[in-house]
């Protein structure tokens, strides 16, 4: 009896420890496994992600961030939109609140160190939003010596007084909405950012405003996902190809920015390459 | 013998089919051992076959077709620098290494790109996503040449003189490169790392049912070694016998198979992971840094060709520079200067000076690299490519101050003596890393190659074994047998 038992009970021990360890050995942990999925998107950007009256986000980022978690296997009603800022984007990401980040979230080395960015879905460009009747300035050059305004931590002005050498007078807002009313009221001579983003307050104010459309710099919009997430990513940029083959984001492209004049680029952009 | 248990008494006739007969439990705990030296060599046999697959498919199946893909940017990118070069030369025929010459190389890299298109399309079969890219860049082609040899065709009858594009071929060569840049380059990277993902998921498959095999060999390995120590046992208490030697020799036999053939998949493993990391990714991160290089120096004639977009050819060459070689940089001349710092300093790499600068390190395909280890002859090749890459902007520097002061001659002559392809400091830059990109690319062979060296004995030498320990096992327990006889 003795000798019947242990390796019976050898065996057993061997199957456990077997089962532990092929766990161990399992696939890396991804946001696909989870049973829903929650993306950050912009609230206060008409056009990419901008929350209405009726507390709905609408935008672009807001219709990509849908078409891709569909694509990723994720149905409607198990994808969660949360509000985020450009501050708190990447401290969500990292501690594990939100899932997927699409909100104009350009692609830099440096927040490569703690995101894993799919994509860029759409290359946007730094440009120029003046006043309707202000028709000299079509170049960025023609900014020296004038008031530039830009939202609060971004970098738009220093490309303009670093990047290419022209001396304007920067104004620092609170945020692009902020920038937008100074400009309004003729408190700044433009705005600088992503063209996205000024067509987005453009289309609000077609009669205000005028995108100068003579782009300087290239913004990649990549869509965050917890680092080390190459599962993830590789899963988004295919969606995001499909989603240039089969029209909708030429389509998207077109219904929030199209009457704006802006130049779209409804071919699928060059990927950076999951880490 | 004397030694049946009080018990169960030896009766002729029944005892092979009962338990409680000695005879019948040394044929039990005998089928036992066989069934589980059976079940080892099933186990192990079929985890040595999956480490050989993926040595097979990582080494000479999708690794390679992998570094083709990457073929293709570099081919595409380099035919419209070829053409912005033309172009800027005009009836400057002697510039450089010549007309000729770049138009002959136009050739080649549209023959090259033809080919890598039609190996990317026999790949991508059965992947409808892929295959629509492959089209839609096969297409693009198309349209690309027609642009590019009317802007040729226009600036040449323009007799448009060196650095002055005609105005009809500019607003023709425009539409050319934006469709390359727009529509070619971006799908054809794309392709490259589609192929890239396809080994990575390949390669971690096969790294993942190997461990898991590993341990099934581990588990049946252990467990025929405790039945084979329990017939060991068995025959001891009821034969009153020491040790039964053949048995101890196949105890010894299974340990050893079994250790031999865990050591050996951990060893593949090993080769095939270095294979993969230090050799293929090595070399077609390398391979991508030679793509995009080769796109950004002819931002170098865009930029003295059309002095309309001047501007945003010169940020697009720094963006591209900082995808081939990353420092904090918001400008060219800070550019220049942070490359000189990288290639004096290396193998030391310049980063942030404490840890609340957010100075994100050296980065980009070369700063990744020069951070990964490296092999002595390897280090030795990365100092070299950096130093002609630092070369390549010390010339962009003399280019754009030239340009800047109005000399225009003195640019283009610049522009052209960096691409000349007989001593130009960008041929210089992509021979250098020719020569690393062709050690990581032995590094990948050797890999593979010691990863089959250490299975190949197996073939034969796992069935020799466990013939042998079968064999053993016979002549253990026979004589035992034959008692009963």
């Amino acid at each position: 009896m003795r000798l019947r038992h242990r390796p019976a009970a050898a065996a057993a021990a061997l199957v456990l420890g077997l089962s532990a360890c092929s766990e161990a050995l399992g696939e890396e942990v991804s946001v696909l496994d989870a049973e829903s999925i929650t993306v950050g998107v912009k609230y206060d950007q008409p056009g990419t992600g901008l929350r209405g009256p009726d507390g709905e986000l609408t935008g672009f980022d807001v219709d990509v961030a849908y078409y891709l978690t569909e694509r990723l296997g994720f149905p409607a009603d198990r994808v969660e939109l949360v509000g985020v800022t450009s501050a708190e984007r990447e401290d969500l990401l990292i501690g594990g609140e939100v899932d997927m980040v699409v909100a104009t979230y350009s692609i830099t080395q440096a927040r490569k160190a703690d995101v894993t960015f799919g994509g860029p879905y759409y290359v946007a460009q730094q440009d120029l939003l003046v006043r309707a009747e202000d028709t000299d300035i079509d170049d960025v050059r023609d900014l020296e010596g004038l008031r530039v305004c830009q939202g609060k931590g971004s970098n738009s002005a220093r490309r303009i007084t670093q990047g290419l050498g022209i001396r304007v007078e920067q104004t620092d807002a609170p945020s692009y909405g902020a920038c937008a009313d100074a400009l309004r009221e003729g408190e700044v001579d433009a705005m600088s950012t992503d063209n996205l983003i000024l067509a987005g307050f453009l289309a609000q104010a077609p009669d205000t405003f005028r995108l100068v459309n003579n782009p300087f710099t290239e913004e990649k919009y990549g869509v965050g996902l917890p680092h080390g997430d190459v599962r993830a990513c590789e899963a988004v940029n295919k969606a995001i190809t499909e989603m240039y083959q089969d029209g909708t984001a030429g389509q998207l492209l077109e219904t929030w920015f199209g009457e704006t004049g802006l130049d779209l680029v409804t071919s699928v952009p060059q990927f950076e390459g999951c880490p | 013998m004397t030694g049946h248990p009080p018990g169960s008494p030896p009766r002729t006739g029944r005892r092979r089919f009962r338990l409680n007969s000695t005879p019948a439990r040394v044929w039990a705990l005998t089928m036992v051992c066989v069934v589980a030296v059976t079940g080892l060599f099933a186990s192990a046999h079929t985890t040595l076959g999956q480490a050989r697959t993926g040595l097979d498919v990582l080494g000479r199946d999708a690794g390679p077709r992998a570094m083709a893909t990457t073929d293709l940017y570099l081919a595409l990118a380099d035919m419209d620098a070829r053409m912005a070069d033309v172009l800027l030369m005009g009836t400057g025929h002697d510039l450089g290494s010549g007309r000729a010459d770049a138009l002959d190389r136009f050739e080649a890299s549209r023959r090259q790109a033809n080919e890598a298109l039609l190996h990317a399309a026999s790949l991508t079969e059965g992947d409808s996503v892929e295959e629509r890219t492959v089209q839609a860049v096969l297409d693009g082609m198309g349209s690309y040449e027609r642009h590019a040899s009317r802007a040729r065709l226009l600036n040449d009858e323009a007799q448009a003189p060196p650095g002055r594009v005609d105005e009809e071929a500019l607003e023709e060569y425009r539409r050319a490169t934006q469709l390359m840049h727009t529509e070619l380059l971006p799908k054809a990277f794309n392709l490259g790392l589609d192929s890239s993902a396809i080994v990575r998921q390949n390669h971690e498959e096969g790294q993942r049912s190997v461990a898991q095999g590993m341990l099934t060999v581990g588990a049946v390995g252990a467990a025929t070694i405790v039945a084979l120590v329990a017939l060991q046992l068995y025959l001891r208490v009821r034969f009153r016998r020491r040790l039964n030697i053949p048995l101890l020799a196949a105890t010894v036999g299974v340990l050893l198979l079994t250790v031999g053939v865990v050591i050996t998949l951990e060893l593949s493993n090993g080769y095939q992971r270095g294979a993969k990391e230090e050799g293929l990714d090595a070399a077609m991160a390398l391979a991508r840094a030679g793509a995009i290089a080769t796109d950004m120096q002819a931002d170098q004639s865009r930029f003295l060709g059309d002095p309309e977009l001047a501007d945003n050819y010169q940020q697009v060459y720094l963006e591209r520079a900082q995808q081939v070689l990353f420092r904090p940089a918001e400008n060219l001349d800070q550019y220049y200067a942070a490359v000189d710092e990288v290639a004096d300093a290396y193998p030391e790499l310049p980063g942030p000076d404490d840890p609340d600068d957010d100075d994100p390190g050296t980065l980009g395909y070369l700063g990744e690299r020069a951070q990964g280890s490296l092999l002595p002859g390897q280090e030795d090749a990365l100092a070299e490519v950096l130093e002609t890459y630092e070369r390549l902007h010390a010339a962009d520097r003399d280019l754009r101050a030239a340009a800047r002061d109005g000399d225009l001659a003195a640019a283009v002559e610049t522009r052209m003596s960096v691409a000349d392809s007989r001593d130009g400091t960008f041929p210089a830059y992509v021979a250098a890393l020719d020569e690393l990109i062709a050690l990581h690319r032995t590094t990948f062979v050797d890999g593979i190659a010691r990863g089959d060296a250490v299975l190949t004995p197996w073939r034969l030498g796992l069935p020799v074994c466990v013939l042998a320990v079968l064999a053993l096992i016979a002549l253990g327990v026979r004589p035992r047998l034959a008692e009963y006889r």
